[in-house]
């Protein structure tokens, strides 16, 4: 595919113990604001814009971050991702992220929002090396429909594929179909509407980290239902079945906090976006 | 053919000691919550389990390994034990799993002589490989010249037979509610059999939420009969 809706490249380093961009690029339906420094740790805060406002029918977009060694970097969006009627070809979006040794990626972003009939697929391959740390999060999210239908996306699917070492390491295979599937059944979104994931990875994970994370964000409730599991390399996942996204970010906010304490030693700053 | 069935059939009897009575993959979370409490209900979960996560897992996997045996691609095969393996993010469905293609994979060696398993073996030794059920199970129906379509379809027998006979015991179930549930199963194990062979390789590991979060949450389920 040449022809990208969008495109994005940016190449973070670190310079006198600060992360900069070596190399910004963006063109068509992608840009990225000023870079922001929350704090006096180095690390530095991209948020990501969609000008266009939404994908439409056949959209694609393509992103590329590198963290060289020991870079931190925080990427977020401006917006949700919205995704309107796609009738003849689906949206697309596909993202590289490598992670040299040592670097610390965080990734953000706004909820995903599939509006009626809207298909969409999205393909994220993160290359780390050994001693690299990662917290990837994403929601998905049904758009207002004025039927009043809960889901009237057709289809959202997302791909993951995070290698060690060039070890494939985690492949998870989100695809909610309410064009052909039952959705509050059991099994799947069992009643709940949004689906929040989070993937953390680094070294110094341990079963008392996961077991602080638990603890943490564990309550019973019928706002949200969570499963958490620790991943074959040191790191855990999280699932959230909730029905705000407010849920799910403050979840997400807590396991971030929990993550930059012990890792970083630091607090995460609030992401201001509006 | 005959007796080459049989040999398959092996596998798949419930009394094959690979360790499977012990793991439920999340359906003990839905009995204790109360949300699979009788032979309807257990049928909605069995149903689900097949179709949104069985045959784009082990299911395709099946059919995929079986297509690489033939064209003598062992690096596919292990590409899908890997993929099989870390597409499992609930740690205990993951490790379970994983024990019990090991255990599988010894017993098939003391019955056949077959150079794959070996090799299979030896990766395992050596952490390059994880060791599968569905693998190990596809192997066998393979070197016995059983079809691809047929090694698939009993592959999910044995599974799905397994996991009745543990619903029989948690939820409980009487033992004929469990043999008329495997009877009502015939016609959907074949429905799916038939849908994994025009599945698309991109189809592989997809999860439905709520199965794959009643297996995570499984791990904190203090009283317990299963593993997973």
């Amino acid at each position: 595919m040449e022809d990208w809706t969008g495109i994005l490249r940016l190449d973070t380093e670190v310079r006198s113990g600060k992360t900069v961009a070596r190399n910004v690029y963006f063109q068509g339906a992608y840009k990225v604001m000023r870079p922001i420094y929350h704090d006096e740790s180095g690390q530095v805060c991209y948020y990501i814009l969609n000008p266009g406002g939404g994908y439409l029918d056949g959209d694609s977009y393509k992103m590329q971050i590198t963290l060289d060694k020991q870079a931190q970097l925080t990427l977020t969006t401006q917006s949700a991702t919205k995704i309107y009627k796609t009738p003849h070809t689906l949206a697309y979006q596909e993202t590289v992220m490598d992670l040299k040794e040592g670097s610390y990626l965080e990734y953000i972003p706004d909820p995903i929002i599939g509006y009626r009939d809207a298909r969409y697929k999205q393909k994220t391959n993160i290359h780390m090396e050994k001693g690299a740390a990662l917290f990837y999060s994403d929601i998905i999210t049904p758009g207002w429909s004025p039927s009043g239908e809960r889901f009237s996306y057709n289809t959202l699917q997302l791909i993951n594929e995070i290698y060690m070492d060039n070890e494939l390491a985690v492949y998870d295979h989100v695809k909610l179909n309410p064009a052909t599937k039952n959705m509050d059944g059991l099994g799947q979104m069992e009643g709940f509407s949004h689906l929040g994931s989070l993937i953390v990875i680094g070294e110094k994970t341990d079963s008392n980290l996961i077991d602080k994370v638990y603890q943490a964000i564990h309550k019973d409730s019928t706002e949200f239902k969570i499963g958490l599991s620790e991943l074959p390399i040191p790191g855990f996942t999280l699932r959230v079945l909730a029905n705000s996204t407010q849920t799910i970010e403050k979840i997400v906010a807590d396991c971030q906090r929990i993550i930059n304490e012990e890792w970083l030693n630091k607090t995460p700053s609030f992401l201001r976006k509006y | 053919m005959g007796d080459n069935i049989l040999s398959l059939f092996q596998l798949c009897d419930s009394s094959f000691p690979t360790g499977a009575f012990s793991h439920s993959y999340g359906l003990e979370s839905y009995i204790q919550e109360d949300r699979v409490h009788d032979q309807a209900s257990f049928l909605q979960w069995l149903d689900v389990y097949l179709n949104e996560q069985l045959i784009y897992s082990d299911g395709l996997a099946s059919r995929l390994v079986y297509e690489a045996l033939e064209e003598n691609n062992l690096q596919k095969v292990w590409k899908l034990d890997c993929m099989l393996t870390v597409q499992n993010l609930p740690r205990e469905t993951r490790e379970g799993t994983q024990r019990i293609g090991e255990r599988m994979l010894k017993l098939v060696e003391s019955l056949y002589d077959v150079p794959v398993f070996l090799e299979y073996r030896e990766r395992i030794n050596k952490k390059l490989s994880f060791g599968h059920p569905a693998i190990v199970f596809t192997m066998i129906g393979h070197h016995l010249g059983v079809t691809k379509s047929t090694t698939t379809l009993y592959y999910l027998y044995s599974t799905i037979s397994t996991l009745v006979q543990n619903a029989v015991r948690a939820i409980p179930l009487g033992q004929t509610a469990g043999q008329k549930t495997i009877q009502q199963f015939q016609v959907p194990l074949a429905k799916a059999t038939e849908k994994i062979q025009s599945l698309d390789e991109d189809d592989f590991g997809i999860v439905s939420p709520g199965l794959e979060l009643s297996q995570m949450k499984h791990e904190r389920v203090n009283i317990r009969i299963f593993m997973s």
